[in-house]
């Protein structure tokens, strides 16, 4: 069952084409994650899906909501966008906690102003999702207390708070000290064995060969070569591909 | 000097000092109220308020507080608007001070970094929402220290009034100093008075400001 679907994608910077007509399903439950060069278009792709980025063209369809690109910011535009953006959680680079929140206050607060939770319940259920990403006990510390590890798996909770159908994570590991990475890599991967739907903008091969069900080679805003990571990592039929996995080390030169 | 002198002109100088206080936290309010909302007017996206904006700005802060002091209490009449001293000396004090408010809401507001913004509206916030709730609490507390400057500035701004015949401190010395002939004695104790008023608010935004990062100690 399709979850999300984007069709005909476009986006231009000025003269610098980042995408050129981007094609994507994913189903329920697969994880796909998108690897390329810096400067591919691989994080403007993400942060369109939920027009953090507008598109210049296409359409972004989650469940029964679609989003065109390029139509007037009217009250029924505002109400598509909100809907998609509430059921999709966007995991940043930079985690962009809310440093004036404590850690359970940042995964209380979209449940209550958007949702309109109820205190205690919002309250219990952020901190299950904090048991969740192991840091229950740290919920009553706020960001600048935690490690970069921490914040980023209370991001994490933050985005799952609102129940979303599909999670993006764009780089999610790339701001992290090396030691730090695995803890946050391991909240993704217990996430995606429960079943949950991503797609994951990321430079960590092993977690590409261990946890996707897609991988997708992009460069130059268009998709180069996508399969199974056995297919990407193990008989890569591109040259482009060949060139990339060469230059990450995931192939003997 | 005389001590005596100093005994017998403080109480007329404490009472003149509550005026002073009184127009100071009476223009702050109304220039914070003011300052905020035309932040918020050149920030956002209605061209004719970001206009609007500029324009009061512009005005108030490239002309002399004393001449739109003047404007006011002795132009305005000509026109049939008629005020008193105090609400003339209130609202030159507020326009003055929200014109540079505004300014430093604005920075403050521009300065919270762009992921926040990104945060809230990625979860499916408006764009009210995520200024009420994630950016607003982040630039009072960038704003602050600003927000203390200007303050200090007003409560001496506060003398300039005394030229439209309203008896704060400055104008009670110089009442006082008619009479006595005491100019170095009443004036040194008016601006001892002064640093008084504005340390004790030094100190209280001090604690504000303290209080408002207490998040961002590790």
């Amino acid at each position: 069952m399709e979850v999300i679907k984007l069709q005909n994608i476009k986006k231009s910077f000025g003269e610098n084409e980042v995408l050129s007509d981007i094609n994507l399903t994913i189903n329920k439950s697969e994880v796909v994650v998108i690897m390329g060069p810096s400067g591919s278009g691989k994080s403007t792709l993400l942060r369109c899906v939920t027009f953090l980025e507008e598109p210049d063209g296409g359409v972004v369809k989650l469940g029964e909501h679609e989003v065109r690109a390029g139509e007037p910011l009217n009250k029924q535009r505002k109400k598509s966008l909100r809907a998609l953006r509430q059921n999709t959680g966007f995991v940043f680079q930079q985690f962009n906690l809310f440093p004036h929140k404590t850690a359970l206050e940042n995964v209380m607060e979209g449940p209550i102003v958007i949702k309109k939770v109820r205190r205690d319940i919002a309250k219990r259920n952020g901190v299950a999702l904090l048991e969740k990403v192991g840091l229950a006990d740290r919920m009553d510390h706020y960001p600048v207390q935690l490690s970069g590890g921490q914040q980023q798996r209370v991001a994490i909770a933050r985005a799952l708070s609102m129940e979303p159908m599909v999670m993006l994570y764009d780089e999610p590991t790339s701001a992290l000290d090396p030691e730090l990475v695995r803890e946050v890599l391991q909240v993704m991967k217990d996430l995606a064995k429960e079943g949950m739907t991503m797609i994951v903008v990321t430079h960590e091969m092993t977690f590409a060969r261990d946890v996707a069900d897609r991988v997708i080679l992009m460069d130059d805003g268009v998709i180069v070569e996508e399969g199974s990571s056995d297919a990407i990592f193990n008989h890569p039929k591109e040259e482009r591909t060949k060139r990339f996995l060469r230059d990450v080390g995931q192939q003997k030169v | 000097m005389d001590v005596s002198i100093i005994i017998e002109a403080l109480p007329p100088l404490l009472k003149a000092t509550v005026i002073t206080i009184l127009l100071a936290v009476v223009s702050i309010v109304i220039a914070l109220i003011l300052g905020f909302f035309t932040a918020l007017a050149r920030i956002g996206k209605l061209k004719l308020l970001k206009f609007i904006g500029t324009v009061y700005v512009s005005m108030f802060r490239g002309t002399p507080l004393l001449v739109q002091l003047f404007v006011i209490y002795y132009g305005l009449p000509q026109i049939n608007i008629e005020l008193d001293p105090i609400p003339s000396g209130i609202l030159a004090l507020s326009l003055n001070a929200g014109a540079y408010l505004s300014e430093s809401f604005r920075a403050a507001i521009l300065a919270v970094d762009k992921g926040q913004t990104e945060a809230a509206v990625s979860m499916g916030m408006t764009y009210g929402e995520a200024m009420r709730r994630i950016i607003l609490p982040q630039s009072i507390r960038i704003a602050i220290p600003t927000l203390s400057n200007t303050y200090i500035i007003l409560i001496k701004d506060t003398s300039l009034v005394s030229v439209i015949t309203v008896t704060e401190l400055l104008q009670m010395s110089t009442l006082i100093i008619a009479k006595t002939f005491e100019p170095l004695t009443i004036y040194l104790v008016a601006a001892v008075l002064y640093w008084i008023v504005i340390t004790f608010f030094t100190v209280l935004l001090d604690r504000f400001e303290k209080r408002t990062s207490r998040h961002l100690i590790s």
